[in-house]
C-alpha cells in the first residue's frame, strides 16, 4: 500500500474498501463491525436514549496529551454524559485531504479504537471522503453517538444555593494547543485532559438524582460555560478563585502569555451543579471512587437574577467573568 | 472582608503605568476593596496601546517591497494605522507571529531569501532582549533580519503627564518590569521631584494591595511621602546592569511619537549609527507621514488618566474586544480590555 492518501480512497471503490479494512477496521480492533450493508441496525430496550454528534477539526492533529481521533471520541462520549446517557455506538465520517500520510491516519483510528475500547462502545458506521489538496487542512472528523440515558438522572430547575464542582484541574487543553500551536519553547509537562467521563454516570449513580445539570467546559471555559449555565438558571453564579483547581504550570504559562485560563478549553471535564446540601457528598465520591482526586466545589448560585458569573478573589475583591467575545485560540476541537 | 472606610473626601488618583499592573488590577478586583473616592487610573503602559498610527503604516509599507516579510508579537496585528491593520492586510505567509525577538532570527534562517523585518516594540523591558538580538545579529548575523524600531521610555512619558496639572495624579505605581530592569532609583524622581508617593510592586492581587495602600497612607497624610520599593526581591535599586549595558550598547534617544498624545521629547530608543545597517527604515524608504486624524476614539484621554475606561462614550457600545476600535481595547494589556473583561460592573 502507498503511503499518503489518493483521490481514489474516498470514491467507494475497491480502494477505499481496502482503506476501511487495512487502517479502519485493524486499528479499531474489536470494537469495529464490518457490515455490508450502509446503516447499521439495532434494538435496545432502554426507553430513553441520547444522541449527539460533533465536528472535529484541531490543529495540531497530534497534540500533547493526545490526537485529533482520541478527542473526536472523547467529545462525543462526553456529550452523551452530560445528558446522564452511558454510551452504545458511534459512528465516524472522514474528511480527508489528498496526500495525507496514511501512518498518521493510522495512529488517529488506533487512539480513536484504544478509547472506544476503555469506554465499552462500538464503532458501528461510519463514512471517508476524499478532498483534493488543499481543499481541507490535513482531516477532518464527524463522530456521531447514541446512548442510553440513566434512569437516576434527570435535569431540574437550578435554585439559590445550588453549588458547582468540577471534576479536575481546568484549562489544560486549551493550554497544551496553545503551547503545541505557536511551538512555545517552554519547558512544561502540560498535557491537555482528553479523556472520556462516560464512567461518571455508573461512578455517580447512586447521586445521580441529586445532580441537576453536567456540562463539560470546552470552547470558551469555565467561564463562558458557566455563564451558559447562569443564563439558563436565571440566578447569579459566585465563583471562589481560592477553590478553583489548576495546575502551577498552567498558570504560569497562561501568566506569561497573558490569557485568563478560565476561558481555556477542557476536554476532560465535567462542571456539575448539586442540589444544595449534596455538593460535599458528591465530591467526596468523585475524589474517592471517581479518580477525579482534584475535583473541587469551586462555587454556587446565588438568589440575585442578574444572571452574572462573579469571582471572590483572593485577596477578597470581586470581579465578573463575562462570556468570552473573542475566541483566544481557534480550533481547539 | 470589610471595605476601607474614606478618611478624605475628595478623589484620590491612583496611576499604575505598566499592563501587566492593570490586569492585576482587573484580575484581582481589588476595586472591590477600595472606597469610592479612590480611583485606580492606567497610564501609558501598554506598549500596544501607544503605539503611533504612522508605525503601522511604515509597516504596512514594508510590505509593498518584494520578498519582505515581517514578524510581530501577536497584539500588534490588530492595531489600526492610519488606513488600515496588519491582521487586515495579512496575506498568507507575508506576516508572522512571535513571542520573542530570537524568534525572529528562526523565521530568518527559514527564509534565507526573504527579508524579515522584527517588529521591535516595547519599553525599556523589551528593549535589551531586542538588543541583545540586534547585537547577535550584527556580530554573527542572519543578514536578512532587519528591525523597525517603536521603542519607548518610561521617564520622558511620566514626566509628561506628571507636569500637567490638568491630570491631577495623587500618586504612583511604578512600572514593576520597567523597575526591574532599570532600577528602582529610576523612578525616585517621581517623588523627589514631584512631591508624589509612589511606589514599587508587584503583580500579584496581594501586592497591588499593599501598593495601594501604602500609596493611601501618604495621600492621607498617614505617612511621611517617601519613594517605597515593595518588590526588592525582583527590583534592585540599581537594576539589572547586563540588561542596561544592552540598552546602552544599541540605542540612543530621541523624540518619539505616541499614539493620540504626540510628540514626547526624547522618549524613543532608536539605533545608534554602529547598528543602524540593521534599521529597517534605512534599507526600505518608508513613510513617515504623522497625521493626527480627529477621532472618536478617546485611547488618548485614558492613557493620559483623565478618563476611566467606563467613562468613553464608545466603551462597551461601538468599542468592544470584537471590534475594537482603539488600541486600548485590543491589547490584552490595554487598560479598556482588561476593564471589559473583568470589572464592567462595579459592585
Amino acid at each position: 500500500m502507498i503511503n499518503k492518501i489518493q483521490l481514489y480512497h474516498g470514491d467507494g471503490g475497491v480502494k477505499t474498501n481496502e482503506l476501511i479494512r487495512e487502517i479502519f477496521l485493524k486499528s479499531y480492533g474489536e470494537v469495529g463491525k464490518v457490515s455490508l450493508s450502509d446503516s447499521f441496525v439495532f434494538t435496545t430496550k432502554a426507553s430513553k436514549l441520547a444522541y449527539t454528534t460533533d465536528s472535529f477539526v484541531v490543529q495540531p492533529l497530534f497534540f500533547r496529551g493526545g490526537d485529533i481521533g482520541k478527542l473526536a471520541i472523547c467529545g462525543t462520549l462526553n456529550d452523551l454524559a452530560t445528558a446522564g446517557a452511558k454510551p452504545l455506538y458511534i459512528s465516524a465520517g472522514f474528511i480527508i485531504e489528498e496526500g495525507f500520510d496514511i501512518e498518521a491516519l493510522r495512529q488517529i483510528a488506533c487512539s480513536m479504537g484504544e478509547v472506544c475500547k476503555r469506554n465499552n462502545v462500538r464503532i458501528v458506521t461510519g463514512d471517508t471522503k476524499v478532498v483534493e489538496k488543499g481543499s481541507a487542512d490535513g482531516i477532518f472528523i464527524n463522530t456521531s453517538g447514541i446512548g442510553v440515558v440513566s434512569e437516576q438522572y434527570f435535569p431540574c430547575e437550578i435554585e439559590p444555593g445550588d453549588e458547582i464542582i468540577i471534576t479536575g484541574t481546568i484549562a489544560e487543553h486549551g493550554t497544551a494547543i496553545l503551547l503545541d500551536r505557536y511551538d512555545l519553547a517552554i519547558e512544561t509537562s502540560i498535557k491537555s485532559d482528553c479523556c472520556a467521563l462516560s464512567h461518571l454516570i455508573s461512578d455517580l449513580e447512586r447521586i445521580l438524582p441529586y445532580i441537576k445539570l453536567m456540562k463539560d467546559p470546552t470552547r470558551g471555559g469555565v467561564a463562558t460555560v458557566l455563564n451558559e449555565i447562569a443564563e439558563f438558571a436565571g440566578f447569579n453564579v459566585e465563583l471562589l478563585e481560592n477553590n478553583i483547581p489548576i495546575h502551577p504550570q498552567v498558570k504560569a504559562v497562561n501568566e506569561i502569555l497573558g490569557i485568563d485560563p478560565l476561558y481555556l478549553a477542557c476536554e476532560g471535564r465535567m462542571l456539575l451543579v448539586a442540589k444544595k446540601g449534596y455538593g460535599s457528598e458528591i465530591l467526596q465520591l468523585l475524589q474517592d471512587f471517581c479518580g477525579c482526586r482534584e475535583a473541587q466545589m469551586i462555587g454556587c448560585f446565588t438568589s440575585d437574577r442578574q444572571k452574572l458569573v462573579y469571582m471572590q478573589t483572593k485577596i477578597g475583591g470581586k470581579r465578573v467573568l463575562p462570556s468570552l467575545e473573542s475566541q483566544t485560540v481557534p480550533r481547539i476541537c | 472582608m470589610m471595605k476601607m472606610k474614606p478618611e478624605i473626601e475628595k478623589t484620590v488618583r491612583i496611576m499604575e503605568v505598566c499592563g501587566t499592573h492593570t490586569q492585576a488590577i482587573a484580575k484581582s478586583g481589588i476595586r472591590y476593596l477600595l472606597p469610592k473616592h479612590v480611583k485606580l487610573l492606567s497610564g501609558p503602559g501598554c506598549p500596544v496601546c501607544v503605539t503611533h498610527e504612522s508605525y503601522i503604516d511604515g509597516a504596512i509599507d514594508l510590505l509593498s517591497y518584494q520578498n519582505v516579510i515581517l514578524a510581530t508579537f501577536g497584539d500588534m496585528l490588530k492595531v489600526k494605522g492610519t488606513y488600515a491593520s496588519l491582521s487586515e492586510i495579512k496575506r498568507k505567509d507575508t506576516i508572522f507571529t512571535v513571542y520573542s525577538p530570537e524568534d525572529a532570527i528562526t523565521l530568518a534562517r527559514k527564509y534565507p531569501h526573504k527579508t524579515v523585518v522584527f517588529l521591535a516594540v516595547g519599553f525599556e523591558t523589551t528593549a535589551p532582549i531586542i538588543g541583545a538580538t540586534i547585537k547577535n545579529v550584527f556580530e554573527q548575523g542572519p543578514e536578512n533580519l532587519l528591525f523597525l524600531t517603536a521603542l519607548k521610555r518610561m521617564e520622558p512619558i511620566l514626566r509628561f503627564i506628571l507636569e500637567n496639572e490638568e491630570n491631577r495624579i495623587d500618586g504612583l505605581i511604578c512600572p514593576g518590569h520597567v523597575a526591574s530592569v532599570l532600577g528602582g532609583d529610576a523612578f525616585r524622581f517621581v517623588t523627589e521631584e514631584f512631591n508624589l508617593p509612589a511606589v514599587v510592586c508587584g503583580f500579584q492581587g496581594e501586592d497591588m494591595k499593599k501598593g495601594v495602600y501604602s500609596l493611601l497612607d501618604q495621600i492621607e497624610g498617614k505617612q511621611p511621602v517617601t519613594f517605597l520599593n515593595l518588590y526588592p526581591n525582583c527590583v534592585r535599586n540599581q537594576g539589572n546592569p547586563l540588561a542596561k549595558e544592552f540598552i546602552n550598547e544599541v540605542y540612543e534617544t530621541e523624540d518619539g511619537f505616541w499614539r493620540g498624545i504626540g510628540e514626547v521629547g526624547d522618549s524613543a530608543l532608536v539605533l545608534k549609527e554602529k547598528y543602524q545597517r540593521l534599521d529597517a527604515k534605512k534599507r526600505f524608504p518608508i513613510s513617515e507621514k504623522i497625521t493626527l486624524k480627529p477621532s472618536v476614539c478617546q485611547c488618548s484621554e485614558i492613557i493620559l488618566g483623565r478618563k476611566a475606561p467606563y467613562e468613553c462614550s464608545q466603551f462597551g457600545v461601538n468599542c468592544t474586544p470584537e471590534n475594537p476600535l482603539g488600541p486600548c481595547m485590543i491589547s490584552s494589556e490595554g487598560a479598556c480590555s482588561a476593564h471589559y473583561k473583568y470589572g464592567r460592573v462595579i459592585f
